[in-house]
C-alpha cells in the first residue's frame, strides 16, 4: 500500500518538553501521526569503552554517572556484580539501608516522571505540585548520603557509613509528608477530565506488542506484564513488596502504574526502617578475577551489568544494559503509531520515561 | 542615562529567558536545573523563565562534555539566539569533561573551543541555589546597559 505523507514534522533534539537530547521524526498526514522514528545519539560518551582498563573504584563512579537520575541504582547494579564476583557478604543493615536508598530513589525518579508528563500535557500547576514534593525526597536522599546526586553510597561489602536514629526519623519524616501530601495530586491526577482527555486510550502499548518487543519496568507492567527484577531478591518480599500491574497499557496507566509503586516505596521504607537490624554496615572483602551478570530493577526497569575482571580487579570487558533503550524503541514501534494529534508524539514518548543518557551512555 | 535606557535595564533585569542544551551530559546537572524550576526555589521570582527554545533565549545554559554530535550543531545553534546572549556552563563536564574526560572517550571538552562561554559553575552537578545565582550575577552585569557598551560584545 503506498504511504500517503502530507509532512514530515521533526521534533527536537532541544525541544521544551524534553529534558534530554533525542529527536523524533514524525510522518504526518494532516493533524494525524502515522509513524514516527527515535533517532538518538546526542549524547553518547562511550562510559563502557573508558570503563575498560580500569580499576573496579574508579568503574564505580563512571557507572553512577551513567545517569544522573536515577545514579543510586547504577551504583547499586555494579556493587552487586563485583560482589557476586568475588562472594563478597553484605551485613543485613547495609542490605536494608541499601533498599532504603533505592526506593528512595525510585520515588524521586517516578516523581520527576509523572512531572514530566504533566507539564508535557500542560498540566503546570500539577507538575509543580509534584516537583515540590520531589525536592522532600531529595533531602531525605541528602540527609541519608550527605548529597543530592552522586553519593557513592553503595561500596562493596555494605555502605559507606551508618545511619543515626535521627536520621532515620528525618527520613520517616519526609515520608510521612509525602504519604500525607500524594493522594491529593493523585486524585487531581485520576479525576481531572481534561487530563483524562489528554491521557486515556492515547499511546496503547497492547499485551501482545509488549512481549514482543520485551519491554520492561512501568512500562511494560502498565500493559499487563508482570515484570519485576525485585522479585529475586527475597528481602523486598518480607518489606511488603508485591507486584503492581494495570492492564490498559495508555498513557494514564503508565502514570497511575508510578503514583501506586510511590506508595509502595514508602511503605518499603517505613518498613526496612522499622525492621533495621542492628550490626556493622561495611564487611571485608577482596575483589578477585571472574565474570558474571547481575540485574536489579531500576526505577525505568531492568538493568543488567555483564562484566568481567582480571585477578588485579581491572575491568576486562564491560557491558550495561539499561532500560530505556526497549522503552524508547517499543515507544516508536508501537506506541506512537496512528496518534490523533501531533502533540500526542511529545506525552506518548514522555509517558515512557526515557533516559536517554542511560539508552547511550 | 536615557529613560528609556533605564526602563530597558529595569526591564531586562526581571526577564531572562533561559534555554538548557544537553551536550552530552549525565542528567545529573539538567535535573538540577529543573529542580530550580520547583516552588521551593522559584526561579520566576527572580524574572527567570525556563523555556528551552533557543529562539527566544537570552541565556544558554549548557551541560554536559560536547559529545561528537553537538560538535557543529551547537555553533549553529548559538547563532539562532538573538543578541543580547550569554552562556552559563553546568557542572563539570563543560570545563574539563570531569569523569569521562580519558582517552577513547567520545567527547571533547571544553565547550569554549566552540562557543564563547560568559561563567561556568562547577560541580558535579552543582545545587539548584548556585545555578540560580550564576545566572542572577550574569544577568546583571551583561544586560545593564546593552546598547551604549562600547567593548567587544561576548
Amino acid at each position: 500500500m503506498k504511504k500517503v505523507v502530507d509532512v514530515s514534522l521533526p521534533i527536537g533534539p532541544v525541544h521544551p518538553c524534553f529534558k534530554e537530547p533525542a529527536r523524533i521524526k514524525c510522518e504526518t498526514a494532516g493533524e494525524r501521526v502515522i509513524a514516527t522514528e527515535v533517532e538518538l545519539g546526542y549524547v553518547k560518551k562511550g562510559i563502557e569503552k573508558i570503563m575498560v582498563g580500569r580499576p573496579w573504584q574508579e568503574t564505580i563512579f563512571l557507572a553512577e554517572r551513567v545517569c544522573g537520575i536515577c545514579s543510586v541504582v547504577h551504583n547499586t547494579a555494579i556493587v552487586g556484580a563485583l560482589e557476586k564476583i568475588s562472594g563478597i557478604a553484605v551485613s543485613p543493615r547495609a542490605m536494608h539501608l541499601r533498599i532504603i536508598l533505592n526506593e528512595l530513589d525510585r520515588m524521586q525518579s517516578h516523581l520527576l516522571a509523572n512531572y514530566s508528563y504533566c507539564y508535557t500535557i500542560e498540566h503546570e500547576t500539577l507538575a509543580m505540585y509534584l516537583l515540590n514534593l520531589r525536592e522532600t525526597v531529595m533531602d531525605a536522599i541528602e540527609i541519608m548520603t550527605g548529597t543530592r546526586i552522586m553519593a557513592a553510597y553503595v561500596v562493596p561489602g555494605g555502605v559507606r557509613e551508618d545511619i543515626s536514629a535521627e536520621t532515620a526519623g528525618k527520613i520517616l519524616d519526609a515520608i510521612g509528608h509525602i504519604e500525607a501530601e500524594l493522594p491529593r495530586f493523585v486524585q487531581m491526577f485520576a479525576t481531572g477530565p481534561l487530563i483524562a482527555l489528554r491521557s486515556k486510550g492515547i499511546g496503547v502499548l497492547s499485551v501482545a506488542d509488549a512481549k514482543e518487543s520485551g519491554v520492561v519496568g512501568p512500562t511494560a507492567r502498565a500493559s499487563g506484564i508482570a515484570r519485576d527484577a525485585r522479585e529475586q531478591e527475597p528481602l523486598y518480599a518480607g518489606l511488603g513488596w508485591h507486584m503492581i500491574t494495570r492492564s490498559e497499557g495508555d498513557n494514564f496507566a503508565r502514570i497511575m502504574l508510578r503514583f501506586d509503586e510511590l506508595f509502595q516505596s514508602a511503605a518499603i521504607i517505613k518498613n526496612a526502617l522499622a525492621q533495621l537490624p542492628d550490626g556493622p554496615v561495611r564487611l571485608g572483602g577482596r575483589v578477585t578475577a571472574g565474570r558474571t551478570t547481575h540485574t536489579i530493577e531500576a526505577p525505568r526497569g531492568d538493568l543488567t551489568y555483564d562484566i568481567e575482571l582480571d585477578e588485579n580487579g581491572q575491568v576486562i570487558s564491560v557491558a550495561i544494559q539499561t532500560p530505556s533503550i526497549m522503552n524508547v524503541e517499543v515507544g516508536s514501534h508501537a506506541m506512537m503509531k496512528n496518534l490523533a494529534s501531533a502533540a500526542d508524539v511529545t506525552s506518548t514518548f514522555i509517558s515512557t520515561d526515557p533516559c536517554i543518557a542511560c539508552a547511550e551512555r | 542615562m536615557t529613560l528609556l535606557q533605564t526602563l530597558k535595564n529595569a526591564v531586562r533585569k526581571r526577564s531572562i529567558h533561559v534555554c538548557y542544551v544537553n551536550t552530552g551530559s549525565c542528567n545529573g546537572c539538567d535535573i538540577e536545573i529543573l529542580a530550580c524550576l520547583s516552588p521551593r526555589y522559584d526561579i520566576e521570582q527572580y524574572g527567570i523563565y525556563v523555556h528551552n527554545n533557543p529562539r527566544e533565549a537570552d541565556v544558554i545554559l549548557i551541560t554536559g562534555a560536547m559529545s561528537a554530535q553537538w560538535i557543529d550543531k551547537l555553533p549553529d545553534l548559538w547563532d539562532k539566539v538573538p543578541e543580547p546572549k550569554a552562556v552559563v556552563t553546568i557542572g563539570n563536564c563543560p570545563i574539563s569533561g570531569c569523569a569521562f574526560n580519558r582517552p577513547g572517550a567520545l567527547i571533547d571538552p571544553p565547550v569554549s573551543k566552540y562557543i564563547p562561554v560568559t561563567a561556568a559553575v562547577p560541580g558535579c552537578p552543582p545545587r539548584p541555589t548556585e545555578i540560580i545565582s550564576a545566572i542572577l550575577g550574569v544577568a546583571d552585569i551583561l544586560f545593564e546597559n546593552y546598547e551604549t557598551k562600547t567593548e567587544e560584545k561576548p
